[in-house]
């Protein structure tokens, strides 16, 4: 959209900006209405009903609401920004908008709820002023205008960031906090079907990126895939939908988790899907190098099952070398996913020596159930990576006596996962570090390591090249030495240029090798990595073989797309309490004696489950679990919608921005946020208003009807300690308002207004304010200075006993309502990149000669209705609205630049 | 059965109407009713979403006609009535049926029978949608052109503000001069400005925009017509050529499409003896305004510096007995009044401090007047607070009289307080110190006195304006309508409406510029088709109806040679007086015929068997 006309351009959607739009409109001016929010309304629609008529605030907006967006002289934008007002030259304004991301196609919801319903997230309900939650897929309250579901997103949440497999973490702890384990389980194979096995063996980067991490821990992400994948298997397999082919083929070279990732996603899509696998057993490294207790054999099989279920063959014993052959044999495209699988030599004297073995052997071999010579024998393992780790708890569950790990990289630089050094450790290897081989000993069989101190791994440009102190610094004596010093791609063969590590050449965003029906991933592009990341780039290798086949550009943009990663401090800043919920606790990780090779960590129990992912901060609000994607019968979501920008001329500006409420927790003495029978006017009149949250007035504490109910009055207002040292006029008479509401709702309840001065100012108020005394709400003079709890939850007010004598006093309610102020509300300076309307002291945009031009600001075309220019109760709100529509109109008469 | 296809929505208005009658049983009760094909319950029927609802069930199930029982018809008839326009069915075959004033909200304590009083008031409602009939509005081409009465400041902003946007306009001021009120005063809070200038400037502008003729001396003195196309007759008086003693009135008769009110305040007249007033010394506001006004330098009052001034509060304002309303304006007034008597700077003087027993002693010299505010609220609303911050830092004075225990008043000792020859002597008690008593010398006394409306007898006859129980002119609704009355194209604004401040009175008269504006730049009005008609095959001309009708609807005309009464449609109020009077029964009420009002009764009274769906 651009190029839009308009006589007047509206900023806000309150009362007093629908108030100036529908004047403007009905005069026959055309109107551009922008609302920051996605249902227009502003505060008052949130309101139980208005003083002092007491009308019901709803029954008085909605027509307003709806007349707005109806009238055909009126435009309204919702869920956007003014992004920039600037002069156009000729006497009017251009105007850039901001239409946020709704994540639901506007014209074709149809507000049936069903998103609200399915969604798994519940935050906050800022039409309830938080006393209530809502879900992240909503429609903010019952009679929003227009009524059209939102997806609040606030960025991809830092887990499912972190997730190389593009695993949508969040998603899944969301439904298992739900209780939606199967649900689960399918999230999960919608990016990897190796939820066992990551479940287990993954180093699980989300953990570490967990915002509950900086709290008292992690939520245990990794360990809830692993109840997931644990509940679905336990259930057996039943029969599957196998999709129908799409008469294309394709061929995978090796069957670890980059080939049986690609090879899930590819036989989902229709393709004839064959993986030729090397070894006699698919599952790669998985099945090959990954010791028992971390990943047992059986739960490979399951991970692999789920491939081969819906059709994937496996030839397994089957080397490739031959891309040609492939081609020949009628596979439209190939997939190299051979791993990494040959180990690197240290090229030192006596590797050749009996007892020094590689570690893939030696991990195969355990792996396979073979016979390992290490029975108590002292074992020496050379590297510092996970594999040395891996290596060395394995020759202790075999037996070994002592088992120690050479590592060039000192202590604090090994590339093992800290955790897995740190069981290690607790099992009883011990660790040498900075150090390399010189030599091995020993006649026929190795009988010591001599030892070199290493100085530097890596030369200045980052590459592998270790520097040694001369000499050598002593010899370890050992029975046994397993060399775990790095494997490289086997990837000779293929003909395909490689890198110095051997890693086959390929375009990094597309896997695309210099053969374009053949592309790689995972170890043979990356080197050895993560089974996350291999699986990872099996998931984009298969989206860009099937645009290849399908003759799509192989356009890296359209992969994946995520938000922006949400900030963490941001999180945590809108955390208003957040209870200690301790990480459930791992269970010893350690093997209890040598020869145990039961896995050393058991499934959470479904309590654990669900305690674990109540621990989920719900960082990117929306976690991405699709639930509201697939029960939308509009199928009106998409999850990659981006926002839009609009462009606009107008002849005229009304700033309608309103204000905000005073944040009660800004004065700590009233104990707002802490104590949970301290709220604010706003949750008290959602409290009273029709559309209310528990049908009662009730205290949030413990549920118990309130008998004494306080008022302070001027909380944040006539208050130099805030920085506000304005009055802010409504929150007198909507307490008055409230105190009658209250007592018409709970008869029997006492109601106490601490206050400076009633300023029941209006037509109509003071006669309002004495009827509110007449029908037995009690006024004292007095200021709150201090607000405690009581152990029962009541609260004890301290105040000056202004008509008995001044002294101080004290008083025990039920609940404490805090009459907050206002404060402006909208970023005004900002929406005029090239200079705006001057503000006042206080921030409200400056009217510039108030005494016979209200609603003109000091900026020729540039008019404020309502509270943006000061504290306003509705009807003067209205009546300001009127002014400055007035003002605008005889400002595009005069100019001429009405449309 | 009458054919027709009827849809029936009973609101819950959130739990206004729901939680005093059960709305489920209300459908269950009329669902199975002749020509009733949808009959169902919504929380807000108003909101935009139902709206949607309805009109697709208007459209599937080729609905014509629709009961919507919610609230009052004073809120809603506009509503459903667009809603009916948006689905195409005509929007007199829509009937609003009245369950939350007039059944929910005054049955709280019996949800059974108000169940079934709702049940029936519904069913009522479908009698009369059987019988209704598409009508069409009746289009009256408006004048371009507004009547403004008042010549004070929210007259003459709204008649420059009508003017600038294409609207000419008559001002009628009864005085000689224009400016009102402000153009008596200097300066002005919040912002200092002076108000003589301001006015002087204001009047200037007026002056100059050839969209505005003014008329001084001038009252209105009868407006017929309708709306849109009103005439208004102005009498203005002048000065004989001849005899200046002599005056002649002259009656202007002008074209206008709407009436814009002005016609502001009265000071709050004080009664003799109410606060000291008499005794010397003892000023209103205004008259301490103009004093303050008129010094130069340090103030002074009667010849003698004034060294010590009392301020008493809501004078004639929030009195149980009398007034009760606040008059909003004047603690800020008073304050920045209190103000500028600071800054005119000090005066050789006596030392004040209090003493310990209670009076207030004179200060030796200097200082600016010491100032006491007695007061009950200070109501320095919104920003005007600062004034009062302000006020306090300079050295003023707060002191809380209790509201039942007033200061009082009184002429000092012959010799004066301490020797002094302080004046008068003004006795009270300090809520804010203990609740001590005090007697404070001083030389002025100033009674903070609020407004009262102005006696406009004359004109509330001639435009049939509303008036409150306060005396003001009372607006249809504060904030959905707020400048508008019951009068179509009557508006009011300024201080005859409720007391406000110039700079509220400026923007309520803008607003009621914008009210106008919004029916007039359309250059058409849509009138109500609601009005009665004359079957002339019945009538017998007999004048009864003319007799009965306040709007001198009917008159007679000659059809096929007969006499018969027509009624002109635009006059019509459709109030339907004339119809029960007619000898003959041959006027009906277009919307409410005898017809209609027949079957709601039956459909009232019938027999009803309540049971759940």
């Amino acid at each position: 959209m651009s190029g839009m006309k308009y006589d007047a351009l509206v900023v806000g959607g309150g009362i007093g900006g629908m108030e100036s739009a529908l004047k403007l409109g009905d005069m026959g001016y055309k109107v551009l209405l922008v609302e920051k929010d996605s249902s227009v309304g502003g505060k008052m629609i949130l309101l139980s009903k208005v003083f002092p008529t007491l009308d019901c605030a709803s029954c008085i907006s909605t027509p307003k609401m709806g007349a707005t967006v109806h009238h055909p002289n009126i435009t309204v934008l919702t869920y956007s920004e003014v992004e920039s007002i600037r002069r156009d030259g000729a006497g009017g304004f251009h105007v850039q908008i901001r239409r946020k991301a709704r994540f639901v196609d506007e014209e074709a919801c149809t507000g049936c709820r069903q998103c609200e319903m399915v969604c798994n997230v519940a935050v906050p309900d800022e039409f309830n002023a938080g006393l209530v939650s809502r879900r992240a897929a909503y429609i903010p309250f019952p009679q929003a205008v227009p009524k059209k579901a939102v997806l609040e997103r606030a960025g991809t949440s830092p887990c499912t960031a972190a997730c190389p497999a593009g695993i949508k973490a969040h998603g899944y702890i969301a439904l298992v906090r739900s209780g939606q384990y199967e649900k689960a389980f399918e999230l999960v194979c919608e990016a990897t079907p190796l939820v066992g096995s990551l479940g287990r063996a993954c180093y699980a980067p989300c953990e570490a990126e967990c915002t509950r991490g900086g709290l008292e821990g992690p939520v245990s992400i990794r360990r809830l895939k692993r109840f997931i994948a644990d509940t679905h298997y336990a259930k057996g397999r039943g029969p599957v939908d196998v999709p129908p082919s799409n008469g294309k083929k394709v061929a995978i070279v090796g069957s670890g988790p980059a080939g049986l990732t690609a090879a899930w996603h590819l036989a989902r899509k229709g393709y004839e899907v064959t993986i030729f696998e090397a070894a006699s057993q698919p599952g790669g490294m998985l099945r090959l190098a990954l010791p028992p207790y971390r990943l047992p054999n059986e739960v490979v099989d399951e991970d692999v099952a789920n491939v081969t279920e819906i059709g994937v063959k496996i030839v397994t014993d089957r080397r490739v070398d031959d891309l040609e052959a492939l081609r020949a044999e009628g596979y439209d495209a190939v997939l190299l996913a051979i791993g990494t699988h040959q180990a690197t030599k240290l090229r030192v004297p006596g590797e050749d020596l009996a007892g020094v073995m590689r570690a893939a052997d030696f991990l195969k071999a355990a792996k396979l159930g073979e016979e390992l010579d290490v029975a108590e024998k002292r074992v020496v393992v050379i590297g510092g990576g996970n594999v040395a780790v891996d290596v060395a708890r394995t020759a202790l569950r075999h037996g070994a006596s002592a088992v120690q790990v050479v590592s060039l990289e000192s202590y604090e630089h090994m590339p093992a996962h800290p955790q897995e050094i740190a069981e290690a450790e607790a099992e009883g290897v011990t660790f040498r570090d900075s150090c390399g081989v010189a030599w091995f000993e020993g006649d026929d069989a190795v009988r010591g390591v001599e030892l070199m101190r290493c100085v530097s791994v890596y030369d200045d440009k980052g590459r592998f090249s270790p520097q040694y102190a001369e000499g050598t610094v002593g010899s370890l004596p050992c029975d046994a030495v397993v060399v775990a010093a790095g494997m490289r791609p086997d990837s000779g063969a293929f003909g395909l240029p490689v890198n110095a590590s051997g890693t086959v050449q390929v375009d990094k965003a597309t896997l695309q090798t210099s053969l374009p029906h053949v592309f790689a991933a995972g170890d043979v592009v990356l080197g050895p990595s993560m089974i996350t990341s291999a699986a990872g780039q099996g998931r984009r290798a298969a989206f860009m073989i099937d645009r290849w086949l399908q003759g799509e550009e192989l356009d890296p943009e359209a992969f994946d797309g995520p938000l922006p990663t949400v900030d963490k401090n941001a999180v945590l800043a809108r955390q208003v309490t957040h209870s200690e919920l301790r990480p459930h606790d791992a269970r010893e990780n350690v093997a209890l004696a040598p020869g145990e090779f039961y896995e050393d960590e058991e499934t959470m129990t479904e309590e654990e489950a669900l305690y674990s992912a109540s621990r989920c901060l719900d960082c990117g609000v929306c976690s991405e679990c699709r639930e509201c994607v697939a029960i939308c019968p509009a199928d009106c979501i998409d999850l990659q919608m981006k926002g839009s920008e609009v462009e606009a001329e107008v002849g005229a500006v009304i700033l309608a921005t309103g204000f905000t409420l005073f944040a009660a927790d800004a004065k700590p003495q009233y104990g707002f946020g802490c104590y949970k029978n301290v709220i604010t006017g706003m949750q008290m009149d959602r409290l009273l208003a029709p559309t209310r949250p528990y049908n009662a007035v009730l205290r949030p504490g413990d549920g118990k009807i309130p008998g004494s109910i306080a008022y302070v009055l001027c909380t944040g207002s006539r208050d130099e300690t805030v920085g506000n040292p304005l009055c802010s006029k409504i929150c007198c008479m909507y307490s008055i308002k409230q105190n009658q509401l209250i007592m018409g709702a709970l008869p029997l309840a006492d109601v106490t207004v601490y206050y400076m001065d009633i300023r029941s100012v209006g037509k109509g108020y003071d006669e309002f304010y004495e009827q509110a005394k007449a029908m037995g709400a009690t006024f004292v003079r007095g200021r709150i200075s201090e607000i405690t709890e009581k152990e029962d939850g009541n609260l004890i007010v301290a105040y000056e006993d202004i008509d008995n004598g001044g002294g101080m006093a004290q008083a025990e309610h039920d609940l404490v309502v805090l009459a907050v102020g206002v404060q402006p509300g909208g970023d005004v300076g900002r929406m005029f990149p090239e200079g705006g309307p001057s503000l006042d002291k206080y921030f409200y945009v400056g009217e510039a000669d108030e005494d016979l031009d209200p609603g003109r600001t000091d900026m020729p075309g540039v008019f404020v209705a309502g509270a943006a220019a000061g504290a306003k109760d509705i009807p003067d709100s209205i009546l300001h609205a009127g002014a400055a529509v007035a003002q605008a109109a005889a400002y595009l008469e005069k100019a001429g630049v009405t449309i | 059965m009458s054919g027709r296809r009827i849809g029936v929505y009973v609101c819950q208005c959130g739990g206004n109407i729901s939680d005093h009658v059960s709305v489920e049983d209300v459908v269950a009760a009329v669902q199975e009713e002749p020509d009733v094909v949808v009959a169902r319950t919504a929380m807000f029927t108003c909101s935009d979403a139902t709206q949607q609802e309805i009109i697709k069930d208007i459209e599937e199930q080729k609905l014509d006609g629709i009961v919507v029982a919610s609230c009052s018809p004073k809120l809603h008839t506009f509503t459903f009535r667009e809603m009916s326009k948006r689905a195409g069915l005509n929007p007199y075959e829509y009937t609003q049926v009245n369950i939350r004033e007039q059944c929910s909200w005054t049955h709280t304590d019996d949800k059974a029978g108000a169940t079934e009083k709702a049940a029936r008031l519904v069913r009522a409602g479908i009698a009369r949608t059987r019988l209704t009939e598409p009508l069409e509005p009746i289009v009256v081409q408006t004048v371009p052109r507004v009547v403004v009465i008042g010549g004070g400041i929210a007259g003459l902003r709204a008649a420059l503000g009508s003017a600038e946007i294409g609207l000419p306009v008559f001002l009628v001021e009864k005085g000689a001069r224009l400016g009102g009120w402000v153009g008596e005063f200097d300066g002005m809070y919040p912002h200092g400005k002076n108000g003589r200038q301001l006015m002087n400037a204001l009047v200037a502008r007026v002056r100059r925009h050839p969209g505005i003729k003014v008329f001084l001396n001038a009252e209105v003195v009868e407006k017929s017509g309708s709306f849109g196309n009103y005439e208004v007759a102005i009498r203005v008086k002048r000065d004989s050529a001849e005899t200046q003693a002599e005056t002649v009135a002259e009656t202007v008769r002008v074209q206008a499409g709407s009436v814009i009110v002005a016609t502001g305040f009265d000071a709050y007249p004080v009664s003799d003896g109410e606060f000291g007033y008499g005794l010397e010394g003892v000023l209103t506001l205004p008259e301490f305004k103009r004093l303050v006004d008129a010094a130069a330098g340090p103030l002074e009052f009667d010849g003698r510096p004034v060294r010590s001034i009392v301020y008493i509060y809501c004078v004639g304002s929030r009195q149980p007995e009398g007034n009760q309303y606040c008059s909003r304006y004047c603690c800020t007034a008073a304050v920045h009044a209190s103000l500028l008597v600071t800054a005119r700077g000090a005066q050789s003087g006596g030392e004040e401090g209090r003493a310990a027993g209670g009076a207030v002693r004179p200060r030796a010299a200097g200082g600016p007047p010491r100032q006491y505010h007695l007061y009950r609220d200070i109501r320095s609303y919104g920003k005007y607070e600062l004034l009062y911050n302000e006020s306090r830092e300079k050295g003023a004075l707060y002191l809380r009289f209790p509201d039942d225990d007033p200061p009082v008043v009184e002429r000092a000792a012959a010799a004066g307080a301490g020797g002094s020859g302080y004046r008068l002597t003004v006795t009270t008690r300090d809520l804010l110190t203990g609740g001590e008593e005090l007697t404070i010398p001083a030389d002025l006394v100033v009674l903070v006195t609020g407004m009262v409306p102005r006696e406009n007898d004359e004109l509330v006859k001639v435009l049939k304006l509303p008036v409150g129980n306060d005396g003001f002119f009372n607006e249809i609704h504060p904030k959905l309508r707020p400048v508008e009355t019951v009068v179509d194209g009557v508006f009011i604004c300024g201080a005859c409406q409720s007391p406000k401040n110039s700079a509220e009175a400026v923007t309520s008269g803008l607003a009621a510029v914008t009210q106008s504006a919004a029916m007039l730049k359309r250059g058409f009005a849509e009138l109500d088709p609601l009005i009665a008609v004359v079957d002339a095959e019945k009538c017998e001309w007999c004048g009864a109806c003319l007799a009965a009708c306040p709007y001198e609807a009917p008159r007679q005309v000659e059809v096929d040679g007969k006499a018969v009464a027509f009624i002109d449609k635009a006059t019509c109020k459709g109030c339907g007086g004339c119809v029960p009077v007619c000898p003959t029964d041959a006027i009906d009420l277009q919307g409410y015929t005898d017809a209609q009002i027949r079957a709601m009764i039956a459909g009232l009274l019938q027999e009803l068997t309540l049971c759940r769906a």
